[in-house]
């Protein structure tokens, strides 16, 4: 540990812009203010003298800004020399948050880029990667740096956890314009993680295979009409933008889809009866599932199968695959 | 396509080696790296090395096929992994993260592990290609190896070497005695995507005049549709390229067509993205198929055989084509046949592989 003096400053003499050295992001938590309104600053920040006189948070930084709102000035604490190298100040900033919690993924992302100022890309992996419960590698790596580029309410949304950072990963490569679109679409409605990570991919295939841009995707009409929709639950609505999606993706599997339900309609199977073609119609293994709830409702519906593979509109569903 | 690398690394086990001594001739002034053995860092690698190791493992496969759709027979002989011509589907990408070319030295073993498996089954066809896991003819001008392969397969009475290519390196094969026994095999796409999704490969008027060259010098030729990739005009693109080739040789003397259309491992999808951001073609439509490789889906799989198979059949009614990694369905939906109805597609092959 290098050489610390402790000492009583002033919020004057802090530099509240000097972020090089802070990886905490995120509101200031209630507690903290209820912790120390009650019982005073239990844990002393700790803060570096720079040349030109004003002090650098290193440790502490919410802390300060609590104690500074509610005006505790003079405060105690631990002031390092300016002789001390940033990366020194960095690293102890990193390893003070790592003992005390969880870092949320743009902390993760702000303490891995900062080093990376510092450091080799392969010993930022090494040291700092499996204690910030990361795998080691160099693309993740590269994936959380990108991170910290993106826009300030995507970063709230994603340190307060509204927004997975594999979502986040999955929108640093798209413009602004739309990012944002795909943002918002995430915020009003609720979808899964993987489920935003697969419509990331979609509106950006759509996008590339309409000539157009992924937001205008977004706003393509039909969605609009379901966004707009709100007399229907929530959920509804994603899914349905979630199927309206896939079918402007993959078109052919959707008419294919939409002409097996008719044709399976026409058959008439009896109740209780379900035709499965084979997944995305590839191969040739079909399902035929019965649910019955007695012997002889069992008999009558084997009776009416035993029928079918004979019947002219099942055999031309059959054909029409092989 | 001179091809020259910064650098060679070498495997000292293999120093002697005829095909180790053949290249440092050739490349008298490149500098060379001797190691005792290559340590397996993608991440140093840069794609201009040309490196030549001791390869422990099996020099002949069978192709990997699945059980899922019908396979070929096909067998591999592997001379080495990598390729510089760069197409935007190459599964090499995700293959092998060390871009550099890499040869196998130690042809001593390949030789014998060769003719142990072509006498070990005698009865047995043998097709034997070596454009798995490069291109066939890529560092032909400078190993030099079609020299001893076709000589050598000509002296097999029960096998065939296909070399698949998308260049046109073929000069070494003028002079060579092979009697039959080799096939020279192009692949072939509309001219607008070998620009866009091949670029650094022969032009497709190129490679015909290489097919022609060949045909020339008695050899048989195979071409393969494969990747066929979609596009929105793809049906003209098609239809030209098959005017194209019925132009360029003759088609008594084609051993094979294949027609196979794009499918790939979903791993590969985001490799591409990253390596070929202009590429399109990932925007069509993918289902993921039996074996969990993405392909077209399959009304549009049957529409590119259909159409394909009826104009080279309007060339040549005897053509022997067949569907690379297809089920039973899409065969007799598209070629009108299933393979098992003539005895397999492997036996199909077999009749047409011998001269
Ligand atoms: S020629 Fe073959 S091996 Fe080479 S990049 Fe193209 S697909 Fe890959």
């Amino acid at each position: 540990m290098p050489t610390t003096e402790f000492g009583s400053i002033q919020f004057a003499e802090v530099d509240w812009n000097d972020a090089v050295c802070l990886i905490t992001y995120g509101p200031l938590p209630d507690k903290l203010f209820l912790s120390i309104k009650a019982v005073g600053l239990l844990q002393i920040p700790l803060l570096q003298r720079k040349e030109n006189g004003l002090l650098r948070i290193i440790c502490g930084s919410r802390r300060l800004a609590v104690c500074r709102e509610l005006g505790l000035q003079p405060l105690l604490c631990q002031i390092l020399p300016d002789s001390l190298p940033l990366h020194t100040c960095l690293r102890m900033a990193i390893y003070d948050n790592l003992a005390h919690r969880r870092l949320n993924p743009v902390e993760k992302s702000l303490a891995l880029t900062k080093m990376a100022d510092h450091m080799d890309k392969s010993e930022v992996i090494e040291e700092f990667m499996s204690p910030l419960d990361l795998e080691p590698s160099v693309v993740l790596l590269e994936r959380y740096e990108k991170l910290a580029q993106l826009e300030p309410f995507v970063l709230d949304a994603l340190a307060s956890g509204r927004l997975n950072e594999r979502v986040a990963f999955a929108l640093t490569p798209l413009e602004q314009t739309d990012r944002l679109a795909l943002f918002q679409l995430f915020e009003e409605l609720p979808f899964s993680v993987s489920v935003e990570e697969e419509l990331v991919e979609m509106v950006v295939e759509i996008g590339r295979r309409q000539g157009i841009g992924p937001a205008e995707v977004i706003n393509l009409r039909e969605i609009r009409k379901v966004r707009a929709a709100d007399t229907k639950p929530a959920r509804q609505r994603a899914q349905d933008i979630r199927r309206h999606l896939q079918a402007l993706r993959s078109p052919r599997l959707t008419a294919r889809k939409e002409r097996f339900a008719k044709e399976v309609r026409d058959l008439k199977l009896p109740a209780g009866v379900r035709l499965v073609p084979p997944p995305h119609f590839e191969g040739p293994r079909w399902n035929l599932e019965c649910t019955f709830e007695s012997g002889d409702e069992l008999a009558a519906r084997l009776r009416h199968l035993t029928k079918l593979a004979d019947r002219r509109k099942f055999q031309r569903i059959m054909k029409s695959l092989c | 396509m001179n091809y020259r690398p910064e650098r060679l690394l070498i495997e000292k086990p293999v120093a002697e080696n005829r095909l180790v001594q053949r290249i440092l001739a050739a490349l008298q002034d490149v500098p060379v790296d001797w190691v005792d053995r290559l340590k397996d860092d993608p991440t140093s690698r840069n794609g201009k090395v040309l490196e030549i190791v001791k390869f422990q493992g099996r020099f002949i496969k069978p192709c990997p096929g699945t059980r899922f759709y019908t396979c070929c027979g096909y067998q591999i002989l592997n001379l080495g992994v990598q390729c510089f011509l760069g197409c935007t589907y190459c599964i090499l990408q995700a293959y092998f993260p060390n871009p550099n070319l890499r040869l196998f030295g130690n042809l001593e073993d390949m030789w014998q592990q060769l003719e142990e498996h072509l006498q070990s089954s005698p009865r047995r066809v043998h097709r034997i290609g070596t454009g798995e896991f490069t291109d066939s003819l890529l560092l032909d001008p400078l190993t030099r190896m079609t020299e001893d392969l076709v000589p050598f397969f000509a002296a097999q009475p029960n096998a065939v070497l296909e070399l698949k290519t998308k260049t046109t390196q073929v000069d070494l094969l003028e002079s060579l005695d092979h009697r039959g026994h080799t096939i020279v095999a192009w692949s072939l796409n509309p001219s607008s995507l070998i620009a866009s999704e091949e670029a650094a490969t022969a032009t497709l008027e190129e490679r015909l005049e290489a097919a022609r060259r060949c045909q020339e010098w008695g050899y048989r030729l195979a071409f393969h549709f494969d990747p066929l990739l979609v596009y929105p005009d793809w049906q003209n693109g098609y239809s030209e390229v098959v005017d194209q080739l019925s132009s360029a040789v003759d088609p008594g003397d084609i051993a094979w067509i294949s027609l196979g259309t794009l499918r790939f491992m979903p791993s590969l999808k985001p490799i591409i993205r990253q390596n070929h951001p202009r590429s399109t073609i990932l925007e069509e439509e993918f289902i993921p198929g039996l074996d969990g490789k993405m392909r077209y889906f399959r009304d549009l799989r049957v529409e590119m055989y259909g159409y394909l198979s009826r104009m080279l059949r309007n060339w040549h009614k005897d053509l022997c084509i067949y569907l690379c990694m297809e089920s039973n369905d899409i065969w007799r939906e598209s070629l009108g046949f299933d393979p098992a109805e003539c005895g397999g597609l492997s036996d199909i092959l077999d009749g047409q592989a011998l001269p």
